[in-house]
């Protein structure tokens, strides 16, 4: 890692430079209450200063709500090929958690297999992220997921005059090199990042207690009463799936055009919340009820990949909590957990 | 460059074999030789196959691992693809992946052991793999035991197979009907009732399961009577797929993927998940 400052000054002129050579992803205002990661031709359009979250996270630019995986077409031979749309992009503006997200992503999909349409697009894209105040629903402190210390080509924080920049590839250290002007950070940068990561750090209202609850879990697995408390105004609408950074599930249809000769196949975001998640042949459904969905959600997000790579897939960004009609809130039932196991 | 995880190898239907009325056998061999000649399977593994147009669905592999000059899937039209894989005809092109698996059926730790198969209705496919391989083998084990159960005589799968164990004096074979019709001279019943009279020492066996969601409490609870070992104890589960290489997430129990980690578990790496069985 190195370690830079970008003056104040210079930052805009930084941006512009970059929007004007890269396809440059950011934040920009969606509506009143949202934001959303899109594509900025116009510096002005950027608006890192979001208080929620991102709707959707950044995840799509890698891996798209719907995606073509192969293409073919039937003639006396069967052709196929692959065709994943792959440029080199910026994605500017993304926060430490969602960082995290995408870590968790790479790991994801490199473990054991690479998924290719993944990494064909994230090898070609340069990530800078943005450290910002957290939102309120946002409890990634008490995951351990409010700072990134990886998975990033540069990551900037606001030091009122000045950004400090982690320098955290060579391909982030070519761009600071060619587009701006920086200097090495010395130590009263230093101290002022300190600073302002504690003022950070206590700015979280949200926290959960997620000591024990790897143990606690397999308890309150079969205390019915408490999951049907905890899921029993969940609509089952998969909402907090399709904002979550980390969720990664999918289905693959195949789809023929109408000249029966070119087809494809094509895989989409799916939802363990929904009923049709666990159907098998014969009608027979695994997860059949919406207490049930809920706690393989949590397990997925609270425990599945300790055991498989020592984390939590959920970098407690606070979308799915936000998304919910229902009010049910991730983190609040995590809490729960504890309460109904210790007293 | 890493072979891509989602583009199937060409293969082609070479022999069709109607089976039941609603089950039918495929003789599959890749085109490209040298995909076929490097395609070696282990008992219990599954391919994904494509039906151009139509979409891709799991089968078990029911051949001999030792063939590799083409390979052998038992397939049931229950909707969509094995419909359609169902309407084609000998020639015809399907693609495949795989294949997949790291759960596979013990046949190299079941060596100098006993072992009993229990298989229910579709269950016998996947099982042929392990068969097959064993009868080629047989002086490698102690004492075979099949037990099959089929709902009734006319859904009895691979009954050329049946009669040749039946007529070889070092495999004891019991196959039941849960319906029999007035031909019928076999057992009668669930396979589970047949489970008591099975003789074998419980540290000395190796049992293999496979069948109906249903079945596999009823037969572990009779199997747990007898003492039998719980990491002696093998299962082939089923659950939805949609990618088969561990990234769509439908195939999990707990914190396992049937995909990857199965789709043959034992029992004990089953006891800590919840509703594995
Ligand atoms: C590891 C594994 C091995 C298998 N081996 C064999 C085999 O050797 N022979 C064989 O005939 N079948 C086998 N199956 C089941 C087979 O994959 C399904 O029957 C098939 O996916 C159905 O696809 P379809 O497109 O024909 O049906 P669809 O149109 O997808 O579905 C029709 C009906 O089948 C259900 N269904 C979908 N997926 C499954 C599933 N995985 N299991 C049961 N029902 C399902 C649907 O919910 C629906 O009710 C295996 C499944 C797995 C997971
Ligand atoms: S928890 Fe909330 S967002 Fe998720 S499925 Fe239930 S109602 Fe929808
Ligand atoms: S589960 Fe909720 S809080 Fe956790 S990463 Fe997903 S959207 Fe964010
Ligand atoms: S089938 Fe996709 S993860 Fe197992």
């Amino acid at each position: 890692m190195l370690y830079k400052v970008l003056k104040k000054g210079s930052y805009d002129l930084f941006l512009a430079k970059l929007i004007a050579d890269f396809e440059f992803i950011g934040p920009v205002k969606k509506d009143k209450a949202t934001h959303d990661f899109k594509k900025i031709s116009d510096i002005r359009k950027l608006d890192v200063n979001y208080k929620r979250t991102t709707i959707a996270p950044a995840k799509k630019i890698l891996y798209p709500s719907t995606e073509t995986l192969l293409q073919y077409e039937i003639n006396e031979d069967i052709e196929m090929s692959v065709d994943y749309e792959a440029g080199e992009k910026i994605l500017f503006g993304i926060d430490a958690c969602d960082v995290n997200g995408l870590n968790f992503l790479d790991r994801f999909f490199s473990d054991e297999m690479i998924d290719e349409p993944y990494f064909s697009k994230r090898r070609k894209l340069t990530v800078i992220g943005l450290d910002r105040m957290p939102s309120d629903t946002n409890f990634s402190l008490s995951l351990g997921k409010e700072y990134a210390k990886d998975g990033f080509d540069l990551f900037l924080t606001d030091l009122n005059n000045r950004y400090f920049v982690r320098v955290g590839s060579e391909k982030g250290n070519d761009i600071l090199t060619k587009y701006a002007d920086v200097s090495d950070a010395g130590e009263d940068d230093f101290k002022d990042y300190n600073k302002f990561m504690d003022t950070y750090r206590k700015s979280f209202k949200l926290k959960a207690d997620i000591n024990n609850l790897y143990d606690n879990y397999e308890l309150i697995y079969n205390n019915k009463d408490f999951w049907n408390r905890v899921a029993k105004d969940c609509y089952s609408c998969g909402s907090c799936c399709l904002v979550c950074p980390t969720c990664f599930c999918f289905n693959v249809r195949d789809d023929m055009e109408l000249n029966l000769k070119k087809g494809a196949k094509t895989r989409e975001w799916d939802s363990c919340m929904i009923p049709e998640y666990g159907l098998v042949a014969g009608g027979h459904n695994f997860r059949p009820d919406k207490e049930n969905r809920l706690k393989q959600r949590y397990r997925c997000k609270l425990k599945t990949f300790i055991d498989r790579f020592g984390t939590y897939s959920c970098v407690g960004c606070g979308r799915c909590i936000e998304a919910c009609l229902a009010k049910i809130n991730i983190a609040e039932d995590i809490n729960a957990v504890k309460k109904e196991v210790s007293v | 460059m890493e072979k891509n995880i989602y583009i199937p190898d060409l293969a082609k239907i070479i022999r069709i074999d109607s089976v039941t009325a609603n089950e039918k056998i495929f003789d599959i061999a890749f085109i490209d030789k040298e995909v076929q000649k490097s395609f070696n399977f282990k008992p219990g593994q599954f391919v994904e196959l494509t039906v151009f147009g139509v979409g891709e669905a799991p089968f078990c592999v029911a051949s001999n691992p030792r063939n590799n000059d083409k390979f052998q899937l038992c397939v049931r039209a229950v909707g969509s693809v094995s419909k359609a894989l169902h309407n084609l005809k000998e020639g015809a092109k399907v693609g495949i992946r795989g294949p997949f698996g790291k759960g596979v059926f013990p046949y190299k730790e079941a060596e100098q052991h006993n072992v009993l198969v229990v298989a229910g209705g579709m269950g016998l496919v996947p099982l042929m793999s392990f068969l097959t391989y064993m009868m080629d083998l047989r002086e490698q084990y102690k004492n075979v035991m099949i037990i099959y159960g089929a709902v009734n005589p006319a859904n009895i799968l691979y009954k050329n197979e049946i009669s040749y164990w039946n007529s070889r004096d070092d495999i004891s074979v019991c196959v039941t009907v849960d319906n029999p019709d007035d031909k019928w001279t076999g057992e009668i019943g669930v396979c589970t009732k047949l489970i008591p009279r099975v003789d074998f020492k419980p540290e000395d066996t190796y049992t293999i399961v496979c069948g109906p969601p249903v079945m596999y409490k009823y037969v572990v609870q009779e199997l747990e009577k007898k003492n039998f070992k719980e990491d002696k104890i093998f299962l082939s589960l089923e659950r939805r797929m949609e990618c088969g290489v561990g990234k769509c997430n439908h195939c999990h129990i707990g914190e396992k993927l049937v995909c990857v980690d199965g789709p043959v578990f034992s029992l004990w790496e089953l006891r800590n998940i919840k509703e594995a069985i």
